[in-house]
């Protein structure tokens, strides 16, 4: 038998607040937890002046818009093309979207054999234990060999957005060492203290990701960040002047050219091989082993050194500019 | 006999674990300034997850499984009041009224405030 409580009372327990909080009707974290409202966007009318004026001056005297004429006729066609170019990508992407095949025909790639053979034969064609390494070092190496090819192209992208002008910024050097992070600790003796006991596991441990990714869970993307974090961990404790005895921009620029150029040609050779139905010379070796399924190991190897100088560097842009 | 020895003392542990875990989810949701919040959140990642491993380790035995847990607890008791310390850090340096928040106090001035507090509960017993 449940007792009937007045209403008095029973506002002031747990349930009835619990109750508020699942119905919507009360936030118990709203005036409690810290909160700033965001401020208005407010723009001083000097401002939209200058702004304007600064535009109008750009087309008249830097595009000189009345008397060149190149600018002009280029600044028309752009439009025109740029319609065309947004229609056409349209109309390709919806015809392929029309030969897509139905949803639960037989003979769609999810029922066919390619999955099957894939966990029965991926041991014995690709020496590798781990399948999903098999698969997409192996299989659809050349699918891997663009993401690898994907994070360069970004890191140049970023490179083109935030690099800092050297000749530029002469007699800035201080400036910059002033701006790059004003209220962010130097020199912390904890912070350095820890990085010193932390960044050789860390490392180690992406190069053991990295080198038994055919074994285990694993492989080249995993290992390659947890390597790119260990060095942003070195970077905050230490600074730049220690990293840039061993990193520097052209060492990363070498380091992925190399990296890039061996996973091509190396994949370049087995498919080759595979496609004229010449035997590889390269042995898949006992699996298990280290030095077992072919080239996979070499290709991790690659993918790694390209993913940890990725993340390095993005982090050396966003911060700094450059390295 | 042994076997069921082990899993209790494992469990116990866990479930300890998990109730400091509850703790500092209490106090990160109740505590209004960030530092307090911070050490909330700090104590569970340090003693919570120092726990409820240590009791997945009894539970799992001594083998290379184990080994690799015990790397987890030792990587996190590094790492976790490092980086809690330059997140206070950097609030510390960032606040815009830090009067209202918290007191500065000079170590000196602190001791010579508690001998001074210290000798006038004496002289008054």
């Amino acid at each position: 038998m449940s007792k009937k409580v007045p209403k008095e009372q029973y506002e002031k327990t747990l349930s009835y607040r619990m109750r508020q909080w699942y119905e919507g009707e009360k936030d118990p974290f709203l005036n409690t937890v810290e909160m700033k409202p965001q401020p208005e966007f407010k723009e001083d009318k000097a401002v939209i002046e200058k702004r304007e004026s600064e535009r109008k001056s750009l087309y008249e005297h830097i595009y000189d818009m009345e008397h060149n004429a190149k600018v002009r006729t280029f600044r028309k066609l752009y439009r025109v093309f740029s319609v065309i170019f947004c229609i056409a990508l349209v109309l390709v992407l919806l015809t392929m979207v029309s030969y897509l095949p139905t949803i639960g025909e037989v003979s769609n790639p999810v029922n066919n054999e390619v999955s099957r053979r894939y966990i029965q034969n991926g041991l014995q064609e690709t020496g590798a234990v781990n399948i999903v390494t098999g698969m997409i070092l192996d299989y659809r190496a050349f699918d891997t060999l663009g993401e690898s090819h994907v994070l360069f192209i970004a890191t140049c992208t970023v490179l083109i957005l935030l690099r800092v002008d050297k000749k530029k910024a002469k007699g800035g050097q201080e400036d910059a060492e002033e701006n790059d992070r004003v209220h962010e600790p130097k020199n912390d003796i904890i912070l350095q203290t820890v990085a010193r006991i932390l960044v050789p596991p860390i490392i180690i441990f992406g190069i053991y990701v990295i080198l038994g990714g055919h074994l285990g869970p694993g492989g080249g993307f995993s290992g390659g960040a947890v390597i790119g974090a260990g060095l942003i961990l070195y970077l905050n404790a230490f600074g730049f002047v220690k990293t840039e005895r061993f990193f520097t921009a052209k060492t990363y620029k070498w380091m992925s050219f190399c990296a890039l150029a061996c996973y091509a040609l190396s994949k370049c050779y087995s498919f080759y091989t595979g496609a004229n139905h010449i035997k590889s010379v390269i042995p898949l070796g006992t699996p298990g082993a280290i030095l077992s399924s072919g080239l996979i190991l070499i290709l991790n190897i690659c993918v790694g050194i390209v993913v940890a100088g990725t993340m390095y560097t993005f982090y050396v842009m966003f911060r700094k500019g450059g390295h | 006999m042994l076997e069921w020895i082990r899993f209790l003392a494992g469990a116990a542990l866990l479930v300890f674990g998990l109730g400091i875990f509850i703790v500092e989810l209490i106090g990160v949701y109740r505590f209004k300034y960030v530092l307090n919040r911070m050490h909330a959140a700090a104590m569970g990642d340090t003693l919570g997850i120092g726990f409820s491993l240590m009791g997945l380790i009894l539970m799992n035995g001594l083998n290379f499984t184990s080994l690799k847990l015990f790397f987890v607890i030792v990587f996190l008791w590094f790492s976790s009041p490092a980086s809690s310390h330059l997140i206070a850090r950097l609030e510390v340096t960032t606040d815009e009224e830090p009067e209202k928040h918290y007191r500065r106090v000079e170590l000196k001035k602190l001791e010579a405030e508690l001998t001074a507090r210290e000798e006038m509960e004496s002289r008054e017993a």
